[in-house]
């Protein structure tokens, strides 16, 4: 590709992007506007004196306890799927059991379910098991959204790493659980962290579970607060948009973070 | 009995691997799904959710959803949007593969910037438009009338026309990039040498897309339309957020519905029929997916 050519696709590429990103660039410059510039006709499309006003606003709001709760429950929920999808993904792939055809069925379907079908029962079942109004009804719940896609693309890593590798671990006499921990964990480190981010990010985007199963608002995440917000700030979308930069922000943290991997795994956890 | 007792002691282990994933999985998915079925069928609302006092009423559920009107609106307005939805963001998906697929130096790096869009939690994405949406304050209708595109401020959230389609632009800013994703994949497994062959021949760009590009590109197409009508079918929290279903049920859909019916009004079991009737659509489309997908995939 000519250099001529290469740096006009790259302009042309910078510019859709410019575009296409322009929603975030304006929730995040919003946050620094004051409430009169937000309403200026016509707009500026950047602040004309920096604020941090607002965002201190929200935090004297409590943001930081939603931020914690996110935390909390993404990160439980992270964990819970990591703990159980990792082996999964591992058995399915390498252990000559019965039933794997139907495993992966169950696998597939439950990661197409809707919330909303599988909300009322466990509403129930949380009542009755005393689970509500505490982490661990929206812990569990949004950890089922990160279990199956984590078990289809790790499988599919398992299945590509090369069988010689264990054969080698098993001639040393290591046994199928050492091999699995000392030989194939390390190597598929990378895989994992792309499964922990993405089962992170569904947790963190959760709204619907987190506002059903707990009505006490001391115990929600960032998206039922900021969702509460809107009664309580109207139309100060300075204040709001302060709230939705914060929300965002550990998103973007980690997708830069682990970007390559991220895009990568992405593709081959939803196809197949 | 005999060989399944030497199996079972010979790959126990693999079980002790599989089954807690699995096992997990039955008890907060598969038991609520069939939990959610029986439901449909009983006479639950906040009276009697907590006790053992509970009918079988056959129908009657499904039969006082149908009678209301709201419900033929959310059905319709569900299979709008989605459709609509998708064939927004695979075109735009795909026009950008094309662009990005395009080997430049800062490809890479710019199309997964765009995943941003994808990873932002629906509920702030819902909110940023709907500031964005505002009648009066809200950049879109500030941008189009500096520029006389229109003389009137629309009511993009405000207008029972526009909402649905306001809704659904919002839903195809967020799909855009994930299928952009998948369709980049697909364009970069299609073998060289056939373009080269046609370019030969004297084939323009357009001939190229329609001869050879969409055809060979057919099948991952197939399943990139699939995977988007099954995200996109289910969608709770745009709509949520952003209208609440309304304005006069303009944007109710079937999810918004359900959860309307039970967790606003409690009404546990007309909230259960609806959410029935969303999962077996979805359960018709996912079946029609699993068949396409299972050729390539040796389960």
């Amino acid at each position: 590709m000519s250099k001529r050519k290469n740096w006009i696709l790259s302009m042309t590429g910078m510019v859709i992007v410019a575009l296409f990103l322009f929603p975030v660039y304006w929730m995040i410059i919003t946050a620094f506007k004051t409430q009169n510039e937000v309403f200026r006709t016509p707009p500026t499309f950047f602040p004309e004196n920096f604020r941090l006003d607002s965002f201190l606003t929200v935090i004297s709001g409590g943001v930081g306890q939603y931020f914690l709760n996110s935390v909390i429950i993404a990160g439980c929920a992270t964990i819970i799927v990591l703990l159980l999808s990792v082996p999964s993904a591992y058995g399915l792939a390498r252990f000559k059991i019965r039933g794997v055809a139907l495993m992966m069925l169950v696998f597939l379907v439950t990661q197409m379910l809707p919330a909303t079908v599988v909300l009322t029962p466990l509403f129930v079942v949380f009542n009755n098991a005393g689970l509500l109004n505490t982490y661990v009804a929206p812990i569990l719940a949004t950890a089922t959204l990160g279990v199956p896609f984590s078990v289809l693309l790790l499988r599919t890593f398992f299945k590509g790493i090369p069988k010689e590798l264990e054969e080698a671990a098993s001639i040393d006499g290591c046994g199928k659980v050492r091999t699995f921990l000392q030989v194939i964990l390390p190597i598929s480190l990378p895989s994992v962290l792309v499964c922990g981010a993405i089962s992170f990010f569904f947790a963190w985007g959760d709204l619907i579970f987190s506002i059903t199963f707990n009505r006490n608002q001391d115990l929600w995440p960032l998206t039922a607060g900021i969702f509460n917000a809107v009664g309580r700030y109207g139309i100060e979308w300075n204040n709001l948009m302060a709230f939705a930069t914060i929300s965002v922000l550990p998103v973007i943290i980690i997708f830069v973070l682990l970007q390559k991997h991220l895009v990568e795994g992405l593709v081959s956890g939803s196809v197949k | 009995m005999l060989p399944m007792w030497k199996e079972i002691r010979t790959q126990w282990k693999g079980y002790v691997f599989v089954l807690p994933a699995v096992i997990f999985m039955l008890i907060l998915i598969g038991y609520p799904l069939i939990y959610n079925i029986v439901l449909s069928f009983q006479n639950v609302d906040l009276s009697n959710v907590a006790t053992q006092d509970k009918q079988f009423v056959g129908w009657e559920n499904y039969k006082t959803i149908a009678e209301e009107s709201v419900f033929g609106i959310s059905v319709v307005n569900t299979l709008v949007y989605t459709v609509a939805s998708v064939m927004f963001q695979v075109v735009i998906g795909f026009l950008l593969a094309s662009f990005f697929s395009m080997k430049f130096k800062l490809a890479g790096f710019l199309r997964g910037l765009m995943m941003i869009s994808w990873l932002i939690p629906l509920t702030v994405t819902a909110l940023l438009f709907k500031f964005m949406m505002g009648s009066k304050e809200g950049i879109f209708n500030q941008m189009l009338l500096n520029a006389n595109l229109i003389s009137e401020p629309i009511g993009w959230l405000s207008s029972p026309d526009m909402a649905l389609w306001s809704v659904i632009i919002a839903n195809i800013w967020v799909g855009i990039p994930f299928n952009m994703l998948l369709l980049s994949t697909g364009l970069s497994s299609l073998p060289k040498d056939v373009y080269e062959s046609a370019s030969l021949d004297g084939a323009n760009w357009w001939q190229k897309l329609i001869h050879i590009t969409l055809p060979m590109l057919k099948p991952v197409i197939l399943v990139v339309l699939m995977l988007g009508f099954i995200y996109t079918f289910k969608v709770f929290d745009v709509v949520y957020v952003m209208t609440g279903g309304g304005p006069i049920n303009s944007t109710e859909v079937l999810s918004t519905l359900a959860f309307r019916y039970s967790f606003s009004d409690f009404e546990f079991s007309l909230g259960a029929a609806v959410a029935n009737v969303l999962f077996l659509i979805l359960f018709v489309i996912s079946l029609i997916y699993l068949r396409m997908i299972k050729k390539d995939e040796a389960i």
